[in-house]
């Protein structure tokens, strides 16, 4: 009887099914990844042509890409309904050319425990949040204000924001 | 020499086939949880780097280790759905199966965890270990629980099993119990899908909980009170020859136990010398006017002190188990075959079957001359067809189990089901005979007398 | 009142609101970041590191706060694997990752202690929110932008917490990787939120060099919350941000 390697053929057996099951979460994961990135750019920064829907779907759309976009027609685009470890997500997001004009939330989470551990992109809610928060009257600024070359680059003025 | 331990019939019929399938069925839709449970509470921006995989095929290894390690006592807890539905020698054998599987997976997920912090922090293994060990809760304890599983495991392997005594090894296994104890803490406070996933928590703690009340109540309280019950005793020992002893065993409601012919019971004498040790004996009396008789073989340390051992000595004994019963087979006509201290359960067997009406044969083989045991009682069971078959292989000159010559003993061996239970050479000997002359497996039923 | 001094050649300020004179106190807590500079500053010849490093002392004769602060720093060591590491590559001495922070949070308990309860102390990006920026009011503090300088990527409202940011804020521009030498993959901006600034400081430099799997890294070791931006612009938290956000 070849009862002896049953254990260990078990063991190899779920290890396989493991290794699969990481394999289906990663993909899964990054296939839902391309709403979350285009709703995460903040203003200041130049937008991508805008878009929720995966990136598989649409040939054209792109994640990374920079230059000058070719419509600055407003349109609401609905994304995927996203799965994140509080619930599923699902927004709207208006644009105006590259500005983000609004955000309406579809589905949010049920769970609302914030007091999460673990790192992960923001879910649209504390997107929102953050966006708002820019506007704020500040006091005082924290973020180095070197070149990499480490040259002073100005005065008081860039750590202290005056009244 | 070696010590009686477990026993494995090796027919199985057609009932309990299913409710093992469906145990094991189950046992797999528990690893299937775990991986969901995984899935469920992993954060969606998982990446792809080579930290982020090693770090989460090292959760996954703990994740599924420890639910199958709660399986795995949970089989030999003597649960009693799970021993009539699939029998404790099997039970025994999963548990074994699932041994190694657990600590492989143990072994994986501290070997990933490490890695994983390795590779965040491209710095030596031995770095890596002490920043796991220091920059989480419980990891001390989690620590020692896992050298503890590492000696278990270890020491239940093949060589290593075969280098100690029986006593050093079930107490060695026993810490397994604190090893599990001990490592639980650490699942939760520093397991990344537990500490902050109310759902996930409460399912382990269930888990955990569920596993512990079920060794507790089936492994110590309800034994405890069945001890205290029966209240057994040592009668009285007689020598019945050729290095076998009867123990006579005297104790209240033993009609209650429900003993079955053919099966046995964990037998624990507490004495000096024996207490320590629970050997499976079976039943050569059942029950009756508070009196029941194990038939012992001298095979090891213990069982050759047995004939020593003192009238009103107390017994703890636990079960009746085993499969090895009139209800295993079906035939009209059965063939019994005994050698050694298989006679204990085959006499049981052979009183039952005719007192059902059965035609039974017995083959009583002995490689020596002196009496045989419980002849005189074998004698006595009209209409029992009894063949003793004495003498070695050599002073007869073939081997009387032999095919032709077991057809010659018993000329219709062919329509007969049968049993057998004696050492394992005589064993497979009647088997390969059988299976030869043309019985099929499934009309043949052995206890095996072997190494635990 | 608002007080400047220019320690280790950077910037560094501290904002009272308390009502009074606190001259005094701005001063004794700006001699604490002096005497830090005395000693841990690489540019000076006569400070104790430098003359660790030419090996006219060893650890066992350098001074108590010396020793205080290679104890603070081996055990972030320990625990980040080395990613923060006490020494370069060529074992000279350099404790710069830790000595700001450690030093601000210095100067800010001696306020504390002379009995400032409601103050910003600003250290060329690393900040320390004591009490009240106003009644009521929180320390508005604001995580510059690294796409454009001018603007807060985001708005921190901090009472009695301290932030650290590490960025970078010249496109195409790269950290390396110390581990790997080639460009870290990851974040340009990481800010930490924790009790004290010393371990905010470590926290941000060592998140910002280990990437994406950093933030994660640190929560699970360390109390803090952190909000970090990736090279795509992505904003990623760790630990309860939502807390520290200011309304807009």
């Amino acid at each position: 009887m070849n009862g002896k390697w049953r254990g260990t053929t078990l063991f190899l057996a779920i290890l396989v099914v493991m290794c699969a099951t990481f394999g289906l979460r990663l993909y899964s994961a990054s296939a839902h990844s391309g709403v979350t990135t285009s709703l995460a750019r903040s203003p200041g920064t130049p937008a991508t042509t805008a878009s929720a829907t995966p990136p598989t779907s649409k040939p054209s759309t792109t994640k990374g890409a920079t230059g000058p976009t070719p419509s600055p027609a407003a349109a609401t685009i609905t994304g995927d309904p996203e799965n994140t470890p509080y619930g599923n997500v699902q927004v709207s997001v208006s644009f105006k050319g590259k500005t983000i004009t609004g955000v309406t939330v579809l589905q949010i989470p049920t769970s609302g425990n914030y007091d999460q551990r673990v790192a992960q992109a923001v879910p649209p809610i504390l997107l929102q949040e953050i966006l708002s928060s820019q506007s704020a009257a500040v006091n005082t600024v924290s973020g180095g204000t070197y070149t990499s070359t480490g040259y002073l680059q100005s005065a008081q003025s860039a750590i202290d924001k005056l009244p | 020499m070696a010590t009686m331990t477990a026993r494995t019939p090796v027919a199985r019929n057609r009932t309990n086939g299913r409710s093992a399938r469906l145990l094991r069925a189950l046992i797999a839709a528990g690893v299937v949880g775990v991986l969901g449970a995984w899935w469920f509470s992993t954060p969606s921006s998982l990446t792809f780097t080579p930290a982020s995989a090693a770090t989460s095929l090292g959760e996954l290894s703990g994740m599924v280790g420890a639910f199958l390690v709660c399986a795995q006592v949970l089989l030999i807890a003597r649960v009693p759905w799970f021993e009539h539905a699939v029998g404790m020698d099997r039970l025994v054998s999963w548990h074994r199966t699932l041994g190694s599987t657990v600590l492989f997976l143990i072994v994986t997920h501290v070997l990933l965890m490490t890695l994983g912090v390795q590779l965040l922090m491209s710095s030596t293994p031995w770095a890596a270990m002490v920043s796991v060990l220091t920059s989480y809760s419980d990891m001390l304890t989690a620590l020692i629980g896992t050298i503890l599983f590492l000696v278990v495991g270890i020491s239940s392997a093949r060589i290593p099993r075969g280098k100690i005594s029986y006593e050093a090894w079930y107490w060695l296994h026993v810490t397994a119990y604190g090893a599990i104890f001990l490592t639980f803490f650490h699942e939760l406070s520093a397991g990344v899908h537990f500490v902050n996933n109310p759902l996930n928590r409460a399912v382990w703690i269930v888990l955990y909980f569920a596993t512990a009340s079920a060794v507790l109540t089936w492994r110590f309280l309800l034994p405890a009170a069945a001890a205290w019950k029966h209240r057994m005793v040592v009668h009285h020992v007689v020598n019945e020859g050729n290095g076998i002893n009867s123990i006579w065993l005297e104790g209240s409601h033993l009609d209650q136990l429900g003993a079955r012919a053919g099966q046995f019971m964990m037998i624990r004498f507490v004495t000096v010398g024996h207490m320590l040790t629970a050997h499976p004996f079976s039943l050569s009396r059942l029950p009756s006017n508070g009196l029941m008789r194990i038939t012992v073989g001298a095979l090891g340390d213990h069982t050759s002190r047995m004939p020593h051992l003192k009238p009103g000595t107390v017994v703890f004994a636990e079960g009746p188990f085993g499969h090895f019963t009139p209800e295993a087979s079906h035939r009209h006509k059965v063939l019994l075959v005994a050698g050694g201290a298989g006679i204990g359960p085959i006499r049981t067997l052979a009183e039952s079957l005719i007192s059902e009406g059965r035609d039974v044969v017995m083959v009583y083989r002995s490689t020596s001359h002196d009496r045989l045991a419980l002849e005189q009682e074998l004698r006595a069971l009209h209409p029992l067809v009894l063949h003793t078959v004495v003498g070695s292989r050599a002073e007869l000159g073939h081997d009387p189990l032999g095919p032709h010559a077991l057809h010659r003993l018993v000329k219709d061996i062919l329509e007969r089901e049968v049993y057998i239970c004696g050492p394992e050479g005589m064993g497979v000997t009647v088997e390969n005979s059988l299976a030869r002359l043309g019985t099929p497996q499934r009309m043949i039923h052995r206890e095996i007398l072997s190494m635990g | 009142m608002r007080f400047l001094d220019t320690v280790m050649g950077i910037p560094m300020s501290i904002d009272i609101r308390d009502e009074g004179d606190h001259h005094e106190a701005a001063a004794e807590a700006f001699a604490q970041l002096q005497e830090a500079d005395a000693i841990f500053s690489p540019y000076r010849s006569e400070s104790e590191l430098s003359r660790l490093n030419r090996h006219e002392l060893t650890l066992e004769t350098v001074s108590g706060l010396f020793t205080e602060v290679v104890d603070l720093a081996s055990r972030f060591a320990t625990v980040s694997g080395r990613v923060f590491a006490l020494q370069t590559a060529s074992g000279e001495w350099d404790l710069n990752g830790i000595v700001k922070g450690w030093a601000a949070q210095r100067a800010a308990d001696k306020l504390r202690a002379l009995g400032v309860a409601n103050f910003c102390l600003n250290a060329g990006g690393d900040v320390i929110a004591a009490g009240n920026s106003g009644p009521g009011k929180a320390w508005n503090v604001g995580i510059r932008s690294p796409q454009c300088a001018q603007q807060m990527m985001a708005v921190l409202a901090l009472r009695d917490m301290a932030v650290a940011t590490s960025a970078t804020y010249e496109r195409g521009e790269h950290i390396l990787d110390g581990r790997s030498g080639s460009p870290a993959r990851g974040f340009t901006s990481v800010s930490v939120i924790a009790a004290d600034l010393a371990t905010a400081d470590v926290l941000a430099t060592t998140v910002f060099a280990m990437g994406l799997d950093g933030p994660r890294w640190a929560v699970e070791r360390y109390d803090c919350s952190i909000l970090a931006q990736t090279e795509d612009g992505t904003f990623v938290d760790a630990g309860d941000l939502r807390r520290w956000l200011a309304a807009g």
